[in-house]
């Protein structure tokens, strides 16, 4: 009874709030909560659920599983505007139904993709009751709000306790892949092909900054001795062991093999994807560019074989049918999203912490198309009140790969400024927030034509800049 | 050509914050003036003697960080360290680099960890963060002084002994204990600041004290360092001060 009133509350208030032109993506979910604290667990009971967490990644991949579901035959209902705390899980949960992705084609059933924070996680996971959870990767974010990283990690293993899901998990990411520990009957490992990233690294050695960008996660938390590794991708991530105990990077299910040819910071590039129990092995253009979406991409081909397998039983061809479908996605809200203004085009990479702008940052600078670059850095409460992490960021190995001119504004556009000034770089125009419009006006005219303008903002700036390009450009609001 | 070398110490493990802002801002200001610069890391296990480095930093790390590194550096570096110290090699701490230059680092269950004790100072631990922009007036000689701002993030309070200097006076923040205006300290050619990431960057009046202090002792003391840009760290500071005035930060 209670959750009968908590649902109907729910769905009033969504629709008044609607009338009203607001998403209302999380207030109708907070409020069922507040009626009935058991509401998840009974809405979510019997449905098709999968989860995203991790601390990058988790709504690019979000968005490419429901993608890759419809193309697949499934409806989805996601989360789409990123409300991935208790309340916005609760609100899709109740009112996703007037929201939902149609398949392709017939539907052969419902699938709900939520992106999860991993603190949220942890509370959620166990009514949720999903079939699978995927861990993306654990790199720092906002440490003064979430505080330390193998606290995250905890959290997330916790939450994985109180289920009974098929985890699908990076195996190139030491805290990630330890959830596996303990949890070897329902571990599904993704990474890059072992081989393949040793020789792939010989041939494409990075380039040194002054000094090492900040790492996570390299000591073994049992011995406290360094990892060695063989090969790495960036960050912490790579095949990874310790020379004391010998715990190392599992043998991944599922692995990528780079390409022969061209670059990962192309759109199309083409690389492939492994299934090793199966011994398949598949061709798969990157759709979403940026080397970090090799990731992105193998763990949603990953999730959707699995999910795929409990759903129809285990047949050899979800693995490929899966490969098929990663080649019909779409970028999500604000990231890697692009939008043509006459003959240029204009491109929003969200940046939250320090593995985000470092990854966004040599995409841009790999870029065939770039003309502009433009950063822009809040500090509002959701961006963590303190921006010293861009100080985490090794600009200095990418400043000669950077565009000529660069732009920076928001609240706290002078310490990008600053920071951007240390690399070696200079700043072509400046400003805070309420210069942001100018400043895009300027670096939109002087971007060369048939280029793009690259914009990096953190949230809430990412936020004022999509309202701002909405007004102008007429581009759709998020819950639309 | 003048050479400088700073030993930056547990770069993979003591790392929060953009506390790495702190060496480039060291090493970029040098190269700015064609002073060469090596960067040494020195980590578990790596070897350090007298000598090896004229400038030190030593940044803050998580807990579970800090734990692996501690026993290397108050057991097996410490007595080095103490002795640099007092002999005036320059070093830089941030956080959890800074206390454990002290004597001990009480938590708040009671647990104490024992530090290096290369400084008369302690610090107890509080379950409330200060976490916060600051404000402080730092004074080099003792007559001038220059507005100093950073981003405060701990929950240890540090107390200095009778008659140690600290580093500067909080003008808003928290600083060494939230009660009696300090921060950090100064001792002998020894900073500790509880300020993270971007100090050095934004305030190159400090750095570049550093950096004098530093080639004063290795070329003599006639040794003067040429002025150049500060690359927007004036601008960034006053940004960050009207921020601060205008009451956008948030005080938690």
């Amino acid at each position: 009874m209670r959750n009968k009133i908590a649902a109907a509350s729910a769905v009033i208030i969504r629709k008044t709030l609607r009338l009203m032109g607001k998403g209302a993506t999380t207030l109708p979910g907070k409020i069922a909560l507040k009626i009935s604290p058991d509401i998840i667990r009974s809405k979510a009971s019997g449905k098709n659920i999968i989860t995203i967490t991790g601390t990058n990644g988790k709504t690019t991949t979000s968005h490419m599983i429901s993608d890759m579901l419809n193309t697949l035959g499934y409806d989805v209902i996601n989360n789409i505007s990123g409300a991935n705390l208790a309340s916005g899980i609760a609100t899709t949960l109740i009112c996703g139904r007037e929201e939902v992705k149609k398949a392709k084609g017939d539907s052969k059933g419902l699938v709900y993709v939520l992106e999860t924070d991993e603190a949220a996680f942890a509370k959620i996971a166990k009514p949720l009751s999903p079939k699978v959870c995927v861990v993306t990767n654990l790199f720092r974010d906002q440490l003064d709000r979430y505080g330390e990283l193998t606290h995250t990690r905890d959290l997330i293993a916790g939450g994985i306790d109180g289920t009974s899901a098929t985890l699908v998990i990076n195996s190139d990411d030491s805290l990630v892949a330890s959830l596996g520990i303990g949890r070897e009957d329902r571990s599904v490992f993704f990474g890059m092909d072992k081989k393949a990233l040793i020789s792939y690294e010989k041939d494409h050695p990075a380039k040194k900054g002054i000094i090492p960008p900040s790492a996570d996660a390299v000591f073994c938390p049992e011995c406290k001795v360094r990892y060695e590794y063989k090969a790495r991708t960036y960050g912490h991530l790579g095949d990874f062991y310790c020379p004391s105990c010998g715990r190392k990077s599992p043998d991944p299910r599922f692995a990528a093999i780079y390409g022969e040819e061209g670059n990962p910071a192309f759109e199309g590039y083409k690389f492939s994807i492994k299934d090793t129990k199966n011994g398949l092995m598949e061709e798969v253009p990157l759709k979403i560019p940026g080397s970090h979406n090799i990731y992105n991409t193998l763990g949603c081909v990953a999730a959707v074989t699995v999910l795929t397998e409990k759903m129809e039983g285990e047949k050899e061809d979800h693995f490929e049918k899966a490969c098929d479908a990663s080649s019909e996605v779409k970028a999500a809200f604000g990231r890697m999203e692009k939008f043509k203004v006459k003959d240029k085009e204009v491109c929003i990479l969200l940046v939250k912490n320090p593995a985000g702008l470092d990854r966004s940052l040599q995409f841009v600078a790999d870029s065939k198309d770039t003309g502009c670059l433009y950063l822009l850095l809040n500090s509002n409460f959701a961006d963590g009140k303190d921006v010293s992490w861009i100080w985490d960021v090794d600009f200095e190995s990418k400043a000669e790969d950077l565009p000529e001119n660069i732009y920076v504004s928001g609240q706290r556009y002078a310490d990008m400024n600053l920071r951007v000034r240390y690399c070696g770089r200079d700043v072509r125009e400046k400003g805070d927030e309420t210069h942001m419009k100018e400043i895009f006006d300027k670096a939109l005219s002087e971007c060369p034509s048939g280029k793009c303008v690259y914009i990096l903002p953190n949230y809430t700036s990412m936020l004022a800049l999509r309202a701002m390009l909405v007004k102008e450009f007429g581009i759709k609001d998020f819950w639309k | 050509m003048e050479k400088i070398v700073i030993g930056h110490f547990y770069p993979d493990l003591l790392n929060l914050y953009g506390d790495r802002g702190n060496v480039l801002a060291l090493a970029v200001r040098s190269r700015l003036r064609d002073i060469e610069v090596e960067i040494r890391n020195i980590s578990v296990g790596d070897d350090l003697k007298e000598g090896d480095i004229d400038i030190g930093f030593i940044g803050g790390g998580q807990d579970s960080e800090q734990n692996i590194m501690s026993d290397d550096l108050v057991k097996v570096k410490g007595p080095v360290i103490k002795s640099m110290i007092e002999s005036g090699t320059v070093f830089f701490t941030v956080c959890g680099g800074y206390q454990m230059l002290g004597k001990y680092y009480k938590e708040h269950d009671g647990k104490v960890i024992e530090c290096l004790g290369a400084i008369d100072l302690y610090t107890e631990g509080e379950k409330e963060r200060f976490i916060n922009d600051t404000v402080y007036e730092f004074s080099p000689d003792g007559k001038s002084s220059v507005t100093c701002v950073g981003f405060e993030n701990h929950s240890g309070r540090t107390y200095l002994g009778e008659g140690v200097m600290p580093f500067m006076k909080v003008v808003k923040g928290h600083g060494n204990n939230g009660k009696d205006g300090t921060e950090g300290v100064r001792y002998k050619n020894t900073f500790g600041t509880y300020s993270h990431g971007s100090f050095l960057p934004k305030n190159p009046e400090v750095t570049d004290l550093l950096l004098e202090l530093a080639l004063k002792r290795k070329y003599g003391e006639d040794y003067i360092l040429k002025p150049i840009d500060d690359l927007g760290a004036k601008e960034a500071r006053e940004a960050a001060l009207k921020y601060i005035e205008t009451g956008k930060e948030q005080m938690i």
